[in-house]
């Protein structure tokens, strides 16, 4: 059974930064300004969250102000998308490349090393220990010992899930999207509404980021978020909106992820277990492409 | 979507002065800005800017041999960026390039190192051919999915690069490794037949230029002058009226993604048999992306493209000198392409939002 507490131990850990980076690019399907530049996003969080906690020497604090960073970056992007008419596609791919090459920029400049940053100064979100469950087999793996972090993502899931089902917030970012002149003509801004999905978006984005460097593992290296927004983008596409699948979604690729590390590099090189994840979510897009047969669910032109 | 960075929606222009300047305001605003972020990084490294930019200007355009050293830089982006662009002609895009590349690269390192008893010219052309006909079924494949199961073509080639370069690299760590290599996952060294000849020493100048050449010249004529690319046109500006015409819409998008694909692995196959020598795990890393974006300045077409992808190979190998004498790293260049990129792209929406609230405060509107 150490096998089976093992890999769920690791999918809660895996799935955490996608399900955080779903539920930011969520509102972004609603308002149809789904932003192909996650990833980018994620990026900037894992390096802020780490440049943060050396020159503060808190990883609370370092999150806190990635945030803000990440929000005042979301308030941007939303402005150039809504009130500068840039394509959400452009901005995106042009958010994606700009983060990779900026934060190897800024990692030479700053900490005058090449490829990755490892210090004893990075903080690390201590994990939370729940007692009554930590010595029950297999749930205490699942339950106890993961970063605040999981549970936010968990917390910010059942927010969102009310908010879309029982508020009027999920109808507007919907309408946002898909009947913007009925929004408008009931009295709210579709511009703003729009501008707070991506700093949502934005704000949660960098979290997963945060996730994976402060996190998990206390280091940066460019190129550790390794696609983990795109798959994010897969999980929302398939959960076709919903917060109830998108969670669902998450926690598989979250498995999947983990039963990637899992097999013996003698056995099977990870080169190959590392696609896993991606080949897993488009043999899955395809799937659910080929039942739907329905156009309009794209991430261009929607 | 169908016009990717020329999005606006024009407001009522000022009168005279005013109305001249606006086209002129919009064309500046995109290197206007990428100039100002080249300026503050530099200078937040302590240089003085101007001089810096020239030194790496001179190292990028000031001899023969220097001229030579960036067109050959240049020469397998270019033939991504048209791939890029015959897709984006049709509406499907893709942002595969990345992953088609390394198949591309992957394919000819391994015809040019394993298949002997050729004629250079022969095994030259044969590590293309394969390598444009394997990255081609690939993106073809992904275009038969989207045209035909309506499976989103962005998402599924965004999936396709992670899995593509896990592949290439999977297979150049193992079956087709050369133990004795220094760059990681790296395969044989091609063979010297397969290796196209240098023009020019020390430059990494071939005769590929002309190929590339060719491809370019071949490239405007099918988009621009051929019915296949009129076409491919109608396709991607409106796939219903072009359905209504009697067009096999999906058809002729799956054409275009093969041909992108294709074009794709002959950049990859550059990189091999003209440059590196072997396919390594970093051979090509980011080049995908950068096609993806210079495709994207130049709106799609080709002439456009072609001159961006001119000016990203100065700026690159400027700021590899630049790396060299101000310590600023050669970042800068994908730093300010990406700022003009986004310039370029915002600038049509600034000036009209200017002038709209111009217009507004002095009663006009």
């Amino acid at each position: 059974m150490e096998w089976l507490e093992a890999l769920l131990t690791s999918g809660v850990r895996m799935t955490t930064p996608i399900l955080l980076a779903a539920l930011a690019c969520l509102p972004t399907l609603w308002t149809r300004d789904i932003n192909i530049g996650l990833e980018g996003v994620m990026i900037f969080g894992a390096f802020f969250g780490v440049a943060l906690g050396i020159a503060t020497g808190s990883a609370l604090t370092a999150v806190l102000l990635t945030l803000v960073l990440a929000a005042a970056a979301g308030l941007c992007f939303g402005l150039l998308v809504t009130k500068l008419k840039v394509d959400v596609f452009v901005g995106g791919i042009v958010l994606f490349v700009f983060a990779g090459a900026a934060t190897a920029y800024l990692l030479d400049i700053l900490f005058g090393v090449k490829g990755n940053l490892s210090d004893p100064g990075i903080p690390v979100l201590s994990s939370l220990e729940v007692p009554l469950f930590e010595d029950v087999p297999l749930v205490g793996g699942i339950v106890s010992g993961h970063s605040g972090l999981s549970w936010l993502a968990v917390i910010l899931a059942v927010v969102l899930a009310v908010a879309d089902r029982r508020t009027v917030v999920g109808v507007r970012f919907r309408a946002a999207g898909s009947h913007p002149e009925a929004l408008s003509a009931a009295g709210v801004s579709v511009v703003k509404t729009r501008v707070i999905a991506q700093v949502w978006c934005f704000a949660l984005a960098a979290l997963a980021g945060i996730e994976i460097s402060v996190g998990q593992l206390g280091l940066f290296t460019v190129g550790m978020v390794g696609g983990v927004g795109f798959v994010a983008l897969a999980v929302v596409i398939f959960a076709r909106g919903s917060v109830g699948f998108t969670v669902l979604v998450s926690v598989c690729f979250g498995i999947a992820t983990a039963v990637s590390f899992q097999f013996d590099k003698n056995v099977v090189p990870h080169e190959l277990t590392q696609m896993l994840p991606y080949a897993a979510a488009l043999i899955a897009l395809v799937f659910i492409s080929r039942r739907s047969r329905r156009p309009g669910r794209t991430l261009v032109g929607v | 979507m169908s016009n990717l960075v020329e999005v606006s929606r024009e407001a009522p222009a000022p009168h005279g002065v005013g109305r001249a300047l606006i086209p002129v305001i919009k064309a500046l605003v995109a290197p206007a800005a990428g100039l100002f972020v080249a300026i503050i990084l530099i200078q937040s490294g302590g240089f003085q800017p101007l001089p810096t930019i020239l030194v790496g200007l001179e190292y990028s355009l000031g001899s023969v041999e220097a001229i030579a050293r960036t067109v050959a830089w240049g020469l397998p982006l270019c033939v991504a960026t048209l791939g890029v662009v015959v897709a984006y002609r049709t509406g499907m895009f893709t942002v595969g390039a990345e992953g088609q590349i390394y198949v591309g690269a992957l394919v000819s390192a391994v015809t040019g190192a394993y298949v002997g008893g050729l004629v250079p010219w022969a095994h030259q052309a044969l590590s293309i051919a394969l390598a444009a006909l394997t990255a081609g079924a690939v993106s073809a494949g992904l275009g038969w999915l989207a045209a035909h199961w309506d499976v989103d073509i962005v998402l599924s080639s965004l999936l396709s690069n992670y899995v593509l370069l896990g592949l290439c690299i999977f297979l150049a760590s193992g079956v087709f490794n050369d133990p004795a290599a220094e760059a990681p996952g790296a395969t044989l060294p091609i063979q010297p037949s397969a290796e196209f000849l240098s023009l020019i020493p020390r430059t990494q100048l071939t005769v590929a230029v002309f190929l590339v050449a060719v491809l370019c010249i071949g490239a405007w004529w099918i988009l621009e002058r051929s019915v296949v690319g009129y076409r491919w046109r109608m396709i991607g500006e409106s796939p219903r009226f072009a359905t209504s015409s009697g067009m096999d819409v999906p058809r002729w998008q799956v054409l275009s993604l093969a041909v992108s694909g294709a074009c794709c692995g002959v950049a990859g196959a550059l990189l091999v048999l003209a440059s590196q020598g072997r396919f390594a795990s970093e051979i090509a890393i980011g080049l995908g992306w950068i096609a993806v974006m210079l495709a994207l300045m130049g709106r799609a077409k080709p002439l456009l493209a072609i001159l961006w992808v001119g000016v990203y190979s100065v700026m690159q190998a400027a700021s590899r000198k630049i790396e060299q004498v101000a310590d600023v790293p050669s970042d800068l260049a994908v730093l300010v392409i990406c700022t003009i990129l986004i310039a370029a792209a915002a600038a049509p929406g600034a000036v009209d939002l200017v002038v709209s609230t111009w217009r507004r405060r002095r009663g006009m509107a």
